[in-house]
């Protein structure tokens, strides 16, 4: 099993305010590793600062190293990490425009498309495997905005999928969903795990444990404890654990 | 202190708002009702195309039309690129500290200086300093910088109004910040900056005391040749005729008044068509 991520003693502070204290984790190649914890228990300013987002605010104050393939990834250029490590939000944010250029959008601008020719097979491609094409196929050219939340989701997801990324980080991507367009949101990640790495941040512990290769357990800036999902579920090491996935707290 | 009952007191406020309202009203429709009147019957195809004879009191207004045209054309055109990408360097790169603060409040603050101020101004740096003369470029210069402070304005909010979930999901996808200005913010925040604009056009276009000193003269015998030339406009004609030549003829002063208030109002008008227009197809 190889390391995709590894995290060394990252600690992020807001504006003095610290909300991850030397972190040490890591994330292996082509697993789903979810990560549940309360409210300010630091898993979205973990997910966050694995692509740099975090960079945007000016409040935002970092310490430690996240490697990506043994590459630090505070050293590489920004553009580049971004599009190794793509992130889907927690509200689905589709770009003003059609379904068709909302996919091409990314891959256009980075240059990945050479010919014309290429952006029809690289739109269905990457709707086939958000599992949208069929749903969307008839209407490429009508906009994204028009779609329903679950829809809207995934084309947020082929997006992602269009620039061919090595990582997927997810944001609590069904908060705003209801149960069915859930279900399919899971589905393909599932599916995608076959390609891709995924850090999936959920407030939604059952969810964790159907998605999940592996679980963490943050609260309030600390990992408690990490390990097999169904280990971490059935017989968790920490009375804090236990008591948060059982719900007796959070 | 008298009591009133609720219903007396709501009948009150209610009339002392209606009234405010009329009082606000009023004399705009008195004004425009009285250039209309003593104004429309100068309106002629000839008043606006040929040139003022026998000292302005017959003839038409073509060059003061012409040489408003070229200076308020040539001011947008220098101030609408300068104060977009002003705007956008404050709004999209720079950080928010105690420098850019201050550099925002002193823009906002530019906007409230006397245009009077700005006509001197232009008149020791454009015309004298720069030995530019009077004429169509020192006007349209001293206009810009006038309304540059405008234009950044309007531009800031338009570029605040696209929301900053666009830019968060176009850069997580690796699109660099200037892609993502120049393929989402700028399309989305275009129809502000337009509308922006025209009011800005509207505005420049009746200002006199700017181009008093920079750009106009009292009487100028051809048509404009080049931006060096110096220029009659609509509005200090307007001063000239009711004010400088003794027995004027009222129709000609109501008639240039009326051509001013018809451009203006319909650069404003189109502002208002365009609004609705973009709001109509906005995409989100």
């Amino acid at each position: 099993m190889v390391d995709k991520i590894k995290v060394e003693n990252l600690s992020c502070c807001y504006n003095k305010k610290c909300v991850l204290d030397s972190l040490n984790i890591n994330v292996i190649q082509n697993e789903i590793l979810s990560i549940i914890g309360p409210a300010n228990s630091g898993k979205t300013t973990f997910l966050r600062t694995l692509n740099r987002m975090n960079d945007l605010d000016v409040t935002y104050l970092r310490k430690g190293e996240v490697y990506l393939d043994n590459d630090n990834i505070f050293n590489m250029n920004m553009e580049n990490l971004r599009k190794r490590v793509g992130m889907l939000f927690a509200m689905p944010i589709p770009l003003p425009m059609s379904i068709y250029e909302n996919i091409i959008y990314a891959p256009k601008r980075l240059g990945l498309i050479l010919k014309k020719s290429e952006q029809d097979a690289i739109v269905e491609q990457a709707l086939r495997d958000a599992s949208l094409w069929n749903e969307v196929k008839d209407r490429l050219d009508s906009s994204a905005m028009k779609m329903s939340g679950g829809q809207q989701q995934r084309l947020c997801i082929a997006r992602i999928l269009a620039i061919n990324p090595e990582v997927i980080l997810f944001d609590e991507p069904c908060s705003g969903l209801d149960p069915i367009s859930t279900a399919k949101v899971e589905e393909s990640m599932i599916e995608l795990k076959q390609k891709y790495t995924i850090v999936l941040v959920t407030n939604n512990v059952k969810q964790a444990s159907r998605v999940g290769d592996r679980t963490a357990f943050f609260l309030m800036g600390n990992l408690i404890e990490i390990d097999k999902t169904d280990k971490l579920f059935i017989s968790p090491k920490e009375r804090q654990t236990e008591d948060y996935i059982t719900g007796r707290f959070g | 202190m008298i009591k009133l009952s609720p219903k007396l007191s709501q009948k009150l406020s209610y009339s002392i708002l209606f009234l405010a309202t009329i009082l606000a009203i009023v004399p705009v429709v008195v004004i425009i009702f009285t250039i209309i009147k003593n104004g429309a019957s100068a309106i002629t195809w000839d008043f606006l195309t040929s040139m003022p004879k026998d000292g302005m009191r017959t003839g038409g207004i073509l060059p003061a039309v012409l040489g408003t045209f070229s200076i308020v054309t040539c001011a947008i055109s220098i101030t609408l690129p300068i104060g977009v990408f002003a705007a956008i360097y404050l709004n999209e790169y720079t950080r928010n500290n105690l420098l850019t603060r201050i550099i925002k409040l002193a823009i906002v603050n530019l906007a409230g200086v006397p245009s009077v101020v700005y006509g001197l101004f232009g008149l020791g740096i454009f015309v004298m300093f720069l030995k530019l003369g009077v004429s169509v470029i020192a006007g349209a210069l001293t206009l810009s910088i006038m309304e540059l402070p405008v234009i950044i304005t309007t531009a800031r909010g338009a570029l605040n109004s696209v929301p900053y979930s666009f830019r968060e999901a176009s850069l997580s996808l690796g699109v660099s910040r200037w892609q993502t200005i120049r393929h989402i913010v700028l399309p989305n925040a275009l129809p502000g900056i337009l509308t922006g604009t025209i009011l800005s056009i509207a505005r420049i276009s009746g200002e006199t005391a700017p181009i008093l000193f920079t750009a106009s003269v009292f009487y100028v015998p051809h048509l404009p040749h080049s931006i060096f030339d110096q220029v009659m406009t609509l509005p200090y004609h307007l001063y000239i005729v009711s004010t400088q030549i003794p027995n004027m003829p009222k129709k000609i002063i109501f008639g240039t008044a009326l051509v001013l208030l018809i451009m203006v109002l319909t650069i404003s008008f189109m502002a208002i068509i365009a609004r609705i227009y973009f709001r109509k197809h906005r995409k989100w």
